[in-house]
């Protein structure tokens, strides 16, 4: 990676917008489109909200979230690690039923699917009782 | 985020500006709610000045749709900038709400 920036997230509920609002100048400022800058946005938030809401309930110890940018010539790659519960959001997340009446759809549970559909590729792996999130997107 | 609300013949305008997430999502609900007092079901959000939603703002607006098409009337979305109808379209919601290009389309549109 030619560009990178760490930052670390506290839990508070502001957060997210606070993360979000240091990605945009980050990959503003070395060039990255609008239009990624504005997916990734949403999914960075999307994903920080749910860890920080729901991550560290009955948890003991000092929650710890960390998230990574780097930007290479053909490559934005965000890396999200916490050490909440074990939450693979890939796989643990309900998906949205979209052919239920409007009356009886579920308030709620877009976020994650949102973060999969508008970033090109989304890994989850969980290694030394942490949660590691990487997005991927060639430029 | 700002909601200002006006009012159309039988229908509420409501124009949302900046940004609503996680945070303010509440305040955004508040604002919906304080439009549709005078006991209108028709609203219309006008996203021309919305820079982003996430999924907790679009949480209140499946509420308002919800709340709306229950007492017959509806939401309908004008004005919507490029990302935010990607994200309107990701989420399934261009299925079930009206969307329209301007406020005068939208308020016809009911």
């Amino acid at each position: 990676m030619d560009v990178t920036l760490g930052i670390d997230v506290g839990t508070d509920q502001h957060e997210p917008r606070r993360v979000v609002e240091v990605f945009e100048r980050f990959a503003t400022a070395n060039g990255v489109s609008d239009v990624v800058v504005q997916r990734f946005c949403l999914a960075l938030d999307e994903i920080l909200t749910n860890v920080i809401s729901y991550g560290f309930e009955g948890i003991r110890g000092e929650p710890r979230v960390r998230v990574d940018f780097g930007l290479g010539d053909d490559l934005l790659v965000i890396r999200i690690e916490d050490n909440g519960s074990s939450f693979n959001p890939l796989a643990d997340a309900p998906l949205p039923d979209f052919t239920l009446p409007v009356d009886e759809r579920p308030i709620g549970g877009l976020g994650i699917h949102l973060a999969k559909n508008l970033v090109h590729d989304i890994s989850y792996r969980r290694e030394k009782n942490r949660n590691c999130l990487t997005l991927t997107q060639p430029l | 985020m700002k909601v200002t609300a006006s009012q159309s013949g039988d229908a509420v305008i409501a124009a949302v500006s900046g940004r609503v997430d996680s945070v303010n999502a509440t305040s955004f609900e508040q604002e919906l709610s304080k439009a549709m007092e005078g006991g209108s079901s028709r609203l219309v959000v006008d996203c021309g000045e919305l820079s982003y939603i996430s999924s907790a703002g679009l949480r209140i607006l499946l509420l308002a749709f919800k709340k709306t098409r229950a007492q017959g009337g509806g939401v309908a979305l004008c004005q919507v900038q490029d990302h935010v109808r990607e994200v309107l379209e990701v989420s399934g919601f261009t299925r079930i709400m009206t969307v329209r290009d301007t406020v005068e389309q939208a308020i016809e549109s009911f």
